[in-house]
């Protein structure tokens, strides 16, 4: 105890030698983040605790009139310790918006907790068509496949394939990719040729491969996470298979195009986030992003979730001062073209985010953004 | 001739169009179809040879030496990740990497057996050797050192897939006529025949095989003949896990896919071949992993592949059910 009176007595005073007495003395207004950083899903949560702090950081330094603490807690993509910690954010009086999870099943199973409560939760990576109907309370900042499908069904039947065939991972998010493309494709008078779902972590593709090259479809679209996409572009190409492929956001990421190699040349997807993207807010996260990890560039997931936290910043700014739940909840429900790195972000009114897609293919082992 | 001319007709269009119906099944489409069942026929003899490359080692832990180990998944792993280091630092040839994965696995089976196998023959006595309760508390043992393992394995490279030397994967695809296999296909094949010979040769024909064999089927009658029970059983390990170092970086390699809960469903689809091959046949889970291959890609014909997965826990049901020794378990004798 004494120890920790001197270290604060310590950094209390070389705050006043350097000036910033005040600064000491600023409020503080503290936010919850729960995310994944141990498990199976670790990979993602420390990406987004990354990026967390970047926005922090730069928030905090920016001479507003309060500063912001983020309070981060491991729920291991565990629906279980995401309730229990759920239960602690809510308990903490001082915690007026939280931030998580990375899976739709814990963050709908943490909702229950903050819809009872009444805590705006803000989701970057929930995308299951119930989460936000959940309650007034939940928000999220990635695109659903409601509006992906119908995008990119239009977007393929405008090249020219008619006979297209579909594969997509066994989840209620693979679900939603299939339905929702499948049933613009009809209207737009293209045909379903196939369509098929495979376990996530399939080590094999071959057979469906096989199936589908039976079918002879024009192109071949997909619902799969960059590891399961690797898998599938590399087994395509060895089966000497060169069907044209595209993708929803999911596959968005540079370890495909690392761990697919040449095999991911040409395929298309939609995405929100380029790191080529020209715009400033996109080039600054991008040199913070590699100067922060040591990692090439980032993938679309942590850019959504430096949004998600600038996001709520922002609220917190607009629900200053004294910033209640209730507030926050109503300043996050304004957010109107918040400019981000993933686009504009608007909020209708069902709490669902409407972004602008952009078209994209893998070329020279990048992804390139690309008219049509 | 009017009543008799049109049955004439008839018959013959009957024939011209059964002539059709015949030509349009197996004429214009006969290569297409073809070619589609044996590309499948093809890609489950692949899936069989990299599930027996695993059953091997498995089994002869497991079934010839009738110890209950669930950590050979992890030795695969680990496996899998010393040959990703070793090609990462030093890129040498395939055949290098293998001896070097091969000993660090040989390693890694001793160690295994040191921490989670040669405590429970701490006592020598009559009752203690005899007791199934000792044999089989290696179930928990061994299942909690592949925890840590995994676990092990996830805090130092993280859960991700890694990121594997596109040029060193065994995937080049080599075509067949109609069909196409990959370079790893014969990799393995050769591999895994080598490993099944040596294997038999060296249990039937050797002195070492023999004594693993004498432990096996009775270890305390294998004591009081002389038989060094102690090094016995860690040479088993020690060969054992050797073997399924190997087939982690072999099957790392052909699929590129390297990732700390790698082991876990080689290691059930080994163990279904074991139980269906009779436990103790090393040979027969050979064949059963064939088999189980085969019906995987044949089932994803007819059915969705997520109820592939089913095919392997149907016939470990079904061999329970109406073949409890196993499909080739009629022999007495542990080989």
């Amino acid at each position: 105890m004494n120890r920790r009176n001197l270290l604060i007595g310590a950094g209390l005073a070389a705050l006043a030698v350097s000036g910033g007495a005040a600064l000491a003395q600023q409020p503080v207004v503290k936010i919850g983040y729960q995310l994944p950083l141990t498990g199976n899903t670790a990979q993602y949560g420390q990406d987004f605790k990354n990026a967390a702090e970047i926005a922090l950081a730069k928030f905090n330094a920016s001479g507003r009139p309060f500063k912001v603490e983020i309070v981060f807690e491991d729920s291991r993509s565990d629906a279980k310790e995401g309730i229990a910690i759920a239960r602690k954010f809510v308990d903490d009086k001082e915690i007026v918006g939280v931030l998580g999870d990375f899976t739709s099943g814990v963050s709908m199973a943490s909702a229950q907790v903050y819809k009872s409560a009444g805590m705006p939760q803000l989701s970057q990576t929930a995308s299951h068509p119930d989460y936000a109907k959940i309650s007034e309370w939940q928000f999220r900042n990635i695109t659903t496949q409601a509006q992906e499908g119908p995008y990119n069904a239009d977007w393929m039947v405008d090249q020219g394939f008619k006979k297209i065939a579909v594969i997509a991972e066994q989840t209620d998010w693979g679900q939603t990719v299939v339905s929702n493309f499948a049933d613009e494709v009809k209207k737009k008078g293209g045909e379903v040729v196939f369509s098929e779902f495979f376990n996530r972590g399939l080590a094999d593709f071959r057979p469906i491969i096989t199936k589908i090259a039976r079918e002879k479809p024009d192109a071949i679209y997909t619902g799969f996470f960059y590891e399961d996409g690797a898998q599938f572009l590399k087994q395509m190409k060895q089966l000497g298979l060169t069907i044209p492929v595209y993708s929803t956001s999911a596959a968005y990421n540079q370890k495909l195009i690392e761990l697919a190699g040449a095999d991911a040349e040409g395929m298309h997807l939609t995405a929100t986030f380029l790191p080529s993207n020209p715009a400033p807010q996109v080039q600054e996260f991008v040199a913070a992003w590699k100067e922060k990890t040591g990692q090439a560039e980032p993938g679309q997931f942590p850019a959504q979730a430096y949004d998600a936290v600038n996001i709520m910043l922002a609220a917190l700014e607009k629900a200053w001062p004294e910033p209640t739940r209730e507030k926050v909840r109503d300043a996050l429900a304004a957010t109107k073209d918040f400019p981000g790195v993933t686009g504009d972000t608007t909020f209708d009114a069902h709490r669902e985010p409407a972004k602008k897609l952009t078209k994209a293919v893998v070329k020279g082992g990048q992804f390139v953004a690309v008219a049509d | 001739m009017a009543g008799t001319s049109p049955a004439m007709t008839l018959e013959s269009v009957d024939l011209e169009d059964d002539w059709h119906e015949f030509s349009g099944f197996f004429g214009p489409n006969l290569p297409v179809a073809m070619d589609y069942y044996l590309q499948q026929l093809a890609i489950g003899l692949s899936l069989g040879m990299v599930y027996a490359l695993m059953a091997i080692g498995f089994t002869l832990i497991f079934g010839v030496l009738n110890v209950v180990n669930f950590a050979h998944g992890e030795v695969y792993t680990i496996g899998a990740f010393t040959g990703l280091v070793v090609i990462s630092a030093f890129a040498p040839p395939l055949i290098v990497v293998l001896l070097l994965v091969v000993a660090v696995g040989a390693l890694a089976g001793v160690g295994l057996e040191r921490i989670a196998f040669k405590p429970f023959r701490r006592f020598s006595d009559e009752a203690s050797l005899k007791s199934r309760a000792m044999r089989e508390a290696t179930l928990m043992s061994s299942l909690a050192v592949s925890i840590v393992v995994r676990e092990a394995v996830e805090i130092g490279f993280g859960s991700q897939f890694q990121t594997v030397p596109l040029d060193r994967l065994l995937n080049s695809p080599i075509s067949l006529g109609p069909i196409t296999i990959v370079s790893g296909d014969v990799i393995i094949f050769v591999v895994a025949a080598l490993m099944l010979g040596g294997l038999q040769y060296v249990l039937k024909r050797t002195n070492v095989g023999l004594s693993i064999r004498a432990v096996s089927s009775n270890p305390l009658g294998a004591k009081y003949v002389g038989i060094n029970t102690d090094r016995t059983i860690i040479w088993t390990f020690a060969v054992g896990s050797m073997m399924g170092a190997a087939a982690g970086i072999l099957v790392g390699l052909y699929y590129g896919a390297i990732f700390p809960s790698m082991g876990f469903i080689p290691g059930i689809k080994a163990f279904v071949a074991m139980v269906m091959g009779g436990l103790s046949s090393i040979p027969g889970a050979v064949i059963c992993a064939l088999i189980l291959g085969f019906s995987e890609s044949i089932a994803t014909i007819f059915v969705p592949s997520v109820w592939a997965d089913m095919v392997a826990y149907g016939f470990l049901i079904v061999t329970l059910i109406f073949f409890p020794r196993g499909i080739f378990g009629g022999a007495r004798d542990r080989v």
